[in-house]
């Protein structure tokens, strides 16, 4: 990378802004921020401005591979992990047990005080202009996106656009039998951007997504609940927080039963999904109870999780039974729980069908293939949840700033970042159900671990200046650090002497040769704990270095140093795939080559693969195939080296 | 569209066999067809024909022509069944090049009919082996892959490796769900069993090169013991020089002949002695050579002489090799155990059974085991082996999930190579299809 943070914008001033973020939702939250920290003129557009960081479903940020993501979006400089941060009411990192490779940072937050601490964020950044209205239409140039009109006739210009607009296109809200307009409860739909991008060439799908019933918290006796408890020691996404500042809560967990499933089978041609009334494609890691009842007709019990909308919010979010079933059934289901015998529902669950853009058809930029300054991201991409929303609003805004200042484009590689494999996966292998995170996604997973993120990432955001001095300060030192620490532990060895091993065998093993402290970690029975309570002052460089870390330090140092054979190993891995990576293919590039198949020709060319590497990936790509396409790129560089020029 | 030009080859080893297959597949194959034998013959129906060139007959010959996508390669596609006369194959394809094709690259055939879908790489280099397969069983054997023998295994090893590593990305994925999985236990025997089939092919790997490159067998013996002789016999013809000077043979003279259905090349050597001239000692060097890299030693002892303290120290040395000890000219001499006489042909039948039993018993692949027969899939068979015996480890040393799925990825991406391979949605699909996930 090598962009020069300072470069100058080269302004437009037909343009009114450089660069319009239409949706104030997760993704459209850091697109907006970030392309204000890079010095372009920022508009945002949102149909309510009250509602901008709204959480529309489960009141929570974070968990497996999509906490790895919240800390991605915090060492490259965006918001959500310092929002959670100040939102959070309970903390756990699931997966403790398992290292960092694969813990997943998680915080349930009051979702009032969330969607605050975002607008107080973007607030405080002087370059964004808030438009509270409706976007009704693009306006297209020749080849690129000149502007758009609002629903009043305003027309504003920018040079880049970046669509956020999550499940508002054209959205449906199903209730039983009841259906209305709105892209969430409460608030309207939007009819007709969808034309636009269709005018734009794009073609769109349709997918659904549901959310459970939220019960009045008065009304629940939790004496009959288990309770779930977080962390003792609340752990921050933000390497800018230094204390979790809100009171921590506790969460409850219930069943579902024998009877809340016979009524679901009996009411199934009233569940909107059933009935035939919904056809879009929902999740299937995040079924609703009417689908868990029937495709796991053996299972006798489903769990819930009852959790707080906020501190002092009236209502429960009750994770695990999300439905679009009509209300009497909801009221009867939710009566049959344990505890919500006289529950009463303060919002009844609901599904929302809404048009998604299939994203094959963008590049990995998010930048629509052939029409120049149209970036997408968020749900309208086809994902679901606000980790990845907001991850995909960040590397739109990166772009759409570099786009607009004329810098590289930044893709993030599979090795780099969860956030690379996740748009590496939407653009080139498109989605049929709405896309989440999961840690399998990656198949460099080892080298992603929330330990070493300020390593990976914060040096680029640093050169594409979009981080403030604090982040990267703190990012640095915490960096070297953890350096140091690894260094003199690799560097420092115990000698089987008497002393040593007096106090090693009371810790319960023996040495039998020179070993390094790095090596020792490597075994079970080895505490770096105990090591510096009997061993510290033989060893006072090592010490100190130990002793500067904090507890999450420390653990992303011994697990580094514990599993280097097999980091290593994903190291070689990846480096191997490299070549691939980095063979660029251009966007013109004709793929009618003799030797390729009709159908992968097809293939080739409506994903147009940036690199080889990506080609690869396609699905019904042969090894054959990949091997005539390399043949070609061969034989093409020898004939003009020039066009071959990495881009 | 890609484009595609027309190519031209011999199907069958020319020079071998009364009957050669000569292809012509693409665009232009029916044209040039109906040009050579004056007209096209109905669709996958075998026509017997004249071909001419010019107007002057060059052979009289069935031909077939198939139309795309339904033939071999997938493309429009044409076979003529020639006598096999390498002058009429010649003239042949000569005058298919002037009416438009060219002459095939090794393995383009093949080539085309992996990328039109026809076959998968497994199958397409069994065809290969299946084209050049010089004796029956190699013929049996390269059928079996074509029919995905290889293919179905590996796939069986794949189902196995899917179901375990989904179930351990699940543990890690949905560590909330509050299910168990996979038990370790489980998931050790699962792996422990493919373990075991991947093994079995892999020893079916030495046995496969065997297959496709034949045995050799090296003749030893001291000067005069009738090696020479004995070549001779087995070829039938009079390859080697013999006479009854002590060391006649200097360099290696070299034959190959079918026994127990694959090709057998013997190597006749120079005889041992202790004290031999310059060009001698060359030979005898070469000899013992040859003989560490042969499959099997035949020392031949003269019957007239018996064995001596020489030749006892000579076959200890070959301590190690499958040494079959032969006695020659049992006609002018009492013998026992194998023993021949070239001059009467006694006792041949008996060696040439002999060998026939070594080779069906050690070298040849029990006719309905998998098999693999090149370097590339002996390469992945290897990783996988690698790949699944380092997963066993770490489940051993109770290691997370996520190290233990790294190796199984690596093996289950050497399958891959030959058969499927392991998607991540793969993974994920089978996941939500066996468990109730999600909130
Ligand atoms: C009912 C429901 C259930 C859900 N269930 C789940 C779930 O189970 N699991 C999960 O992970 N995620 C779920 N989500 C999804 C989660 O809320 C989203 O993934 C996330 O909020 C998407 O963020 P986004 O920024 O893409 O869009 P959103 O957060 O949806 O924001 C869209 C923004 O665009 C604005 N906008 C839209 N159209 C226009 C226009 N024409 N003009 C101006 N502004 C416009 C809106 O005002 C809003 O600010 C659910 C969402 C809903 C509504
Ligand atoms: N009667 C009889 N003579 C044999 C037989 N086999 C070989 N001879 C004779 O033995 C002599 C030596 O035979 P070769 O085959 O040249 O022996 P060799 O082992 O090749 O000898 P070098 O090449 O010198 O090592 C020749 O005169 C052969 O005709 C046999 O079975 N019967
Ligand atoms: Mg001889």
């Amino acid at each position: 990378m090598t962009t020069d943070a300072a470069r100058c914008f080269t302004w437009n001033m037909s343009s009114q802004f450089d660069i319009i973020v239409i949706g104030g939702g997760h993704a459209g939250a850091e697109a907006a921020r970030v392309c204000a920290r890079g010095g372009a003129r920022v508009a945002m557009i949102t149909m309510m401005r009250d509602a901008i960081g709204r959480m529309s479903c489960n009141p929570a940020i974070g968990g497996l591979a999509k906490g790895n993501l919240v800390k991605e979006i915090d060492a490259l400089g965006g918001l959500m992990g310092e929002a959670a941060d100040r939102a959070g009411i309970q903390f756990k990192v699931l997966n403790r047990s398992k290292g960092p490779a694969v813990q997943g940072p998680r915080a349930q937050c009051d979702k009032e005080i969330y969607s605050r601490a975002v607008q107080d964020i973007l607030a405080a950044e002087s370059n964004i202009t808030f438009v509270e209205s409706a976007v009704q239409a693009l306006l297209f140039g020749s080849s690129a996106l000149t502007g758009l009109r609002l629903t009043d006739g305003t027309e504003l210009r920018a040079r880049a656009t970046i669509v956020t607009t999550g499940t508002f296109l054209r959205a449906l809200m199903h209730s039983g039998e009841v259906k209305t307009a709105g892209g969430r409860f409460g608030e309207p739909s939007a009819e007709t951007l969808s034309d636009s991008l269709r005018a734009a060439g794009l073609e769109l799908g349709r997918l659904k997504t549901g959310t459970p019933p939220r019960i009045e918290r008065t009304s629940v006796d939790f004496s009959l609940l288990t309770e779930a408890r977080g962390d003792a020691e609340p752990r921050a996404f933000s390497i800018l927080t230094d204390r979790i500042a809100l009171p921590q809560v506790l969460c409850h967990v219930t069943y579902t039963g024998a009877f809340a499933h016979e009524l679901i089978r009996a009411n199934l041609h009233r569940a909107p999904m059933y009935s035939g009334q919904i056809r879009a494609t929902g999740p299937r890691y995040c079924p609703s109870i009417e689908d868990k009842v029937v495709r796991f007709a053996d299972k006798d019990r489903h769990q819930i999780f009852v959790e707080p909308e906020g501190l002092d919010h009236p209502w429960l979010y009750m994770n695990g039974i999300s439905t679009s079933l009509p209300a009497d059934v909801q009221d009867a289901l939710v009566h049959s729980l344990p505890g919500f015998a006289h529950a009463r529902i303060g919002r009844y669950g609901y599904a929302v069908e809404y048009d998604f853009v299939n994203p094959q058809q963008l590049d990995a930029t998010l930048q629509v293939r052939g029409v120049a300054g149209l970036f997408l991201a968020g749900q309208i991409n086809g994902t679901s949840g606000y980790e990845e929303a907001a991850a995909q609003g960040l590397m739109a805004g990166i772009n759409a700033l570099q786009y607009v200042r004329g810098g590289d484009p930044v893709v993030l590689r599979r090795d780099e970042a969860y956030a690379g494999v996740m748009i590496d996966d939407l653009v080139t292998l498109g989605t049929e159900e709405p896309y989440r995170m999961f840690t399998s996604r990656a198949e460099h997973r080892l080298l992603l671990g929330c330990d070493s993120v300020y390593e990976r990432l914060t040096p680029i955001a640093e050169s594409l200046g979009i981080v403030d001095d604090e982040r990267r300060r703190r990012a640095e030192s915490r960096v070297t650090r953890m350096h140091r620490a690894k260094t003199l532990a690799l560097e420092t060895s115990l000698t089987p002497d008497r002393a040593t091993q007096e106090w090693m065998g009371a810790a319960g093993f023996e040495l039998t040769a020179k070993t390094s402290v790095a090596k020792l970690v490597q075994r079970a029975e080895f505490h770096v704990e105990h090591f510096l309570a009997v061993a510290a002052p033989a060893f006072p460089a090592l010490t100190s270095a130990l002793t500067a870390l904090s507890a999450e330090e420390l653990e992303g140092v011994t697990s580094a140093l514990r599993y280097s054979g097999y980091i290593e190993r994903q190291q070689r891995e990846a480096s191997r795939s490299a070549g691939d990576e980095q063979t660029r293919l251009s966007a013109e590039m004709s793929y009618a080559l003799p030797g390729l198949s009709r159908e992968v020709v097809e293939k080739l060319s409506s994903v147009r693969p940036s690199s080889l590497g990506q080609a690869s990936r396609i699905p019904g790509m042969t090894p054959a195939a990949i091997a005539i396409l390399r043949m070609h790129l061969r034989r093409k560089s020898a004939e003009t080296p020039a066009e071959h020029a990495p881009v | 569209m890609s484009e595609l030009d027309t190519i031209v080859a011999p199907a069958t080893p020319v020079g071998r066999s009364a009957l050669a297959v000569v292809r012509i597949d693409g665009p232009l194959s029916g044209q040039i067809l109906a040009t050579l034998s004056g007209s096209l013959p109905e669709e996958r129906k075998a026509a017997f024909t004249r071909i001419r060139q010019g107007g002057e007959p060059i052979d009289e010959c069935v031909a077939i022509f198939y139309k795309a996508p339904r033939s071999f390669t997938g493309n429009d596609l044409v076979e003529l069944m020639l006598h096999g006369s390498p002058v009429i194959i010649e003239r042949v394809i000569v005058a298919a090049r002037q009416l438009g094709a060219r002459i095939a690259e090794p393995g383009e055939f093949t080539e085309r009919a992996v990328l039109n879908g026809k076959l998968d790489l497994v199958q397409a280099e069994s065809i290969a082996d299946l084209v050049d397969a010089r004796t029956s069983l190699q013929a049996k054997l390269s059928l079996l892959n074509v029919e995905g023998r290889l293919s179905r295994t590996c796939a069986s090893i794949r189902e196995s490796l899917l179901h375990v590593i989904s179930r351990l990305e699940a543990a890690l994925d949905f560590s909330e769900e509050g299910y168990e999985f996979i038990t370790r236990a489980d998931a050790r025997m699962r792996l422990e069993a493919a373990l075991a089939e991947i093994r079995a092919v892999a020893d079916t790997y030495e046995r496969g090169r065997a297959t496709r490159a034949g045995i050799t067998a090296v003749i030893l013996g001291q000067p005069n013991a009738g090696k020479s002789t004995l070549l001779n016999t087995l070829v039938g013809s009079e390859r080697a020089i013999v006479t009854p000077i002590p060391g006649t043979t200097r360099d290696i003279v070299r034959e190959t002949i079918e026994i127990g259905g694959l090709p057998m090349t013997f190597l006749d050597t120079a005889g041992l002695r202790e004290h031999a001239d310059l060009v001698e000692e060359i030979g005898i060097r070469r000899a013992r050579d040859a003989s560490r890299s042969a499959d099997i030693v035949l020392y031949l002892i003269d019957a007239t002489r018996g064995a001596d303290a020489y030749d006892e120290a000579e076959i200890a040395a070959l301590a190690g090799r499958h040494v079959v000890v032969v006695q020659t000219k049992r006609d002018l001499a009492a013998s026992s155990g194998l023993a021949i006489s070239a001059a009467t042909g006694e006792g041949m039948r008996e060696l040439i059974a002999h060998l026939d039993a070594i080779v069906r018993e050690r070298f040849a692949v029990p006719e309905a085991s998998p098999s693999i027969v090149n370097e590339r899939q002996r390469a992945a068979v290897a990783e996988c082996e690698s790949g699944l015996s380092a997963a066993l480890d770490s489940i051993a040393g109770n290691a997370d999930e996520q190290f233990i799925v790294v190796d199984l990825y690596r093996a289950a991406n050497a399958l891959g190579t030959l058969t499927g391979a392991v998607s991540r949605d793969d993974v994920l699909r089978e996941i939500f299809s066996k468990f109730c996930i999600g909130k």
